[in-house]
């Protein structure tokens, strides 16, 4: 296992190479430059050209594509980020700074809608063809179909400002730190982020729980005498854990994602606010980071769920 | 009484229901499961073979029940009548395993994947026995070793997906005989198995037959199988039992068609690669569009006007019954 796991992390190098060169290139490749960037553009326009080749220089813009990568990816394996375009803040500090609140909210959605998701889901297909299979089957629908920035409009509209039980936004008050203390700003963010999830897990629970319930083993479980419920979820819902374990955990880097615009919407200090920001003012050196960093969550997302099979299913076993 | 019978079936209906259409699936089947011996129900599929199983054991579709008829168990506290227990109630489910058990046809998906063989056969004796973990445990070795499994002390705890089919099967065999049950159902044990291994499940179901005294319903479409186990034998078509008695009777005096016609079938070693094997002509009826009268007339070759009413259940002889008009013809023909 453990042999495993350090091998899977050996061939995450490679990738993570292949990718950050991508991400480097595809930035390369963007119109306009650093250069370009820091200047506004009415004093560009009238600047002499020696002088703006001279300033590229300065800044090693001059030299080849390359070796700009090179210096730029040796950097960041020795933990130097480089430096935001926009106030000169080191970007190691921003993830510092960042980081936390993201992954408090990815976190908290993510467990929501595993634990809400999967619950519904064996209801669903416990009780299929009834009201309350159906009834879920429509929310599951809407929560899959209706974009989160909208729910999480309606839900500042209807629980911030009308019935005022919860905070409009924000992660926390000045020297209001404990967790506690942020719960009920982060109870928004993560129940709208966490929405289109859950109906997702629901609507896959669902399914790998009637694809479970009609095999076999079943009619194996039954005959031995057992109670239904023990039939249901000991024999049932266990078998049906796997697939839906893989899609919670291909899910996890569309929760980053999806970040982005609640942080946003709720006014979240994480990640995907900073990276949003970092987009409109051309802030490249941080937006690189910040798709390398989704990259490597996605990538550790995916050892994490063979992992996780490799633990549910006695039939994948690891690195044999 | 020289043979205790353990279960018996009176007049059972057992209908599905798909679409405002109903399948008449079994229509009226009645037959004894002695204690300590082997019945065969034989038949083509959609005969209503396994419905029959699943009837006794309670575990049918959600979409069909038993309309008529008496399923009753003869057990230690007197007779209890299955058919009007509730399906998911404590008292089903105490005979369903520990009285009654069953074995299915595919091992390969019978077992849950995702527990280990000893978990699957612990369950059971958690569920049916007062032994502690410890005692489960054990047991679960000596199941394993009765079965004639190679060092049962290490596969008790391996997973189903390192197991051989026969093997499989031999677990399915431990997990049913675990609380000792008065009938082992089988439906079809051996069908998705290697004739090799096919000998050596019967093998083991006749010791455990000897040995423990269960009465055991095998469900199988072989006849070979039948004429090698069974001490009686019911020929099932269409949902009724067209023929039924002990096997020799059976077996060397048929007198429904549809019998001979399965008979007719097999071919025989020794005979020659020439010999003829007849095969039954045509196809079993749509169930849900059933001829009116006797079921197999269709395809029989000695199909009377007669034949379009329901021949009834007559007896030729104590302990040998037939569904069929001309069945006297047939019993004096000789063959």
């Amino acid at each position: 296992m453990l042999t495993y796991i350090a091998r899977r992390l050996l061939t995450l190098i490679p990738m993570v190479i292949v990718i950050s060169f991508l991400i480097y290139l595809g930035l390369e490749l963007t119109p306009g430059d650093a250069v370009s960037h820091m200047i506004p553009p009415d004093a560009y326009g009238s600047m002499d050209p020696d002088r703006l080749q001279e300033l590229r220089e300065s800044l090693g813009l001059g030299k080849p594509f390359a070796v700009r990568y090179w210096i730029w990816i040796s950097g960041v394996v020795q933990g130097d980020f480089g430096y935001s375009l926009a106030g000169g803040v080191p970007i190691a500090d921003i993830f510092l700074d960042r980081l936390p609140a993201t992954l408090e909210l990815s976190f908290a959605a993510l467990l929501i809608s595993t634990i809400l998701g999967s619950i519904l889901g064996t209801i669903s297909a416990l009780t299929r063809g009834s009201a309350t299979d159906q009834g879920l089957t429509v929310v599951g629908m809407l929560g899959v179909s209706i974009p989160e920035f909208f729910f999480g409009l309606v839900a500042i509209l209807v629980f911030a400002i009308n019935l005022d039980w919860l905070p409009v936004g924000g992660r926390t008050l000045p020297g209001y730190d404990s967790f506690w203390d942020r719960l009920p700003n982060l109870v928004m963010p993560a129940l709208v982020l966490s929405i289109m999830m859950t109906a997702g897990v629901m609507r896959y629970a669902r399914s790998s729980m009637l694809d479970a319930l009609s095999r076999d083993f079943i009619r194996t479980a039954r005959s031995k005498g057992m109670p239904e419920w023990r039939v249901n979820i000991l024999h049932g819902f266990r078998v049906a854990l796997t697939p839906v374990i893989v899609l919670i955990g291909f899910r996890l880097p569309v929760l980053i994602g999806g970040s982005v615009i609640i942080e946003q919407v709720f006014q979240w200090p994480g990640i995907g606010k900073e990276f949003v920001s970092a987009v409109r003012s051309q802030d490249y050196p941080l937006v690189m980071m910040v798709a390398l960093f989704s990259v490597l969550a996605v990538l550790i997302a995916s050892l994490i769920v063979d992992l996780l099979t490799a633990i549910i299913d006695p039939r994948v076993r690891l690195g044999e | 009484m020289e043979h205790d019978v353990a279960l018996t079936v009176k007049g059972l209906k057992t209908y599905f229901y798909n679409n405002n259409r109903c399948n008449r699936a079994i229509d009226g089947v009645s037959f004894e499961i002695r204690q300590g011996k082997t019945l065969c129900i034989v038949g083509e599929s959609g005969c209503g073979k396994s419905v029959t199983a699943a009837s006794i054991m309670q575990l049918l579709p959600t979409l069909s029940r038993i309309e008529e008829g008496e399923i009753t168990y003869h057990g230690p506290d007197g007779p209890v009548r299955i058919d009007a227990l509730d399906r998911g109630g404590a008292q089903m489910r105490s005979i369903r395993g520990k009285e009654i058990a069953m074995i299915f046809q595919d091992p390969m998906t019978a077992l849950n994947p995702v527990y280990s063989i000893g978990f699957q056969i612990k369950e059971m004796l958690m569920y049916h026995t007062g032994l502690g973990r410890r005692e489960r445990h054990d047991k679960a070795i000596d199941l394993l070793a009765s079965m004639g499994i190679p060092l049962p002390e290490r596969r008790v705890n391996e997973y189903p997906h390192l197991y051989s089919g026969g093997m499989r099967q031999r677990a399915m065999i431990a997990i049913a005989m675990s609380c000792n049950p008065r009938i082992l159902i089988a439906d079809e044990p051996t069908t998705a198995l290697d004739v090799t291994i096919q000998a050596q499940i019967f093998e083991l179901m006749d010791t455990l037959k000897r040995e423990n005294g269960t009465a055991i319903m095998l469900i199988t479409h072989d006849m070979g199988v039948v004429a090698e186990l069974a001490d009686d034998v019911a020929v099932m078509y269409m949902g009724n039992i067209v023929e039924a008695g002990p096997v020799g009777t059976v077996m060397r005096n048929p007198v429904h068609p549809y019998t001979r016609a399965l008979l007719d079938s097999i071919p025989v070693l020794g005979r020659g690669k020439d010999q003829e094997i007849k095969a039954i002509p045509g196809q079993t009826p749509d169930p849900y569009d059933r001829p009116k009268g006797c079921q197999f007339a269709d395809r029989c070759r000695h199909r009377i006007d007669k034949c379009d009413q329901m021949p009834p259940e007559t007896q030729v002889s104590d302990d040998h019954r037939v569904m069929c008009w001309r069945y006297e013809e047939f019993a004096s023909d000789g063959r």
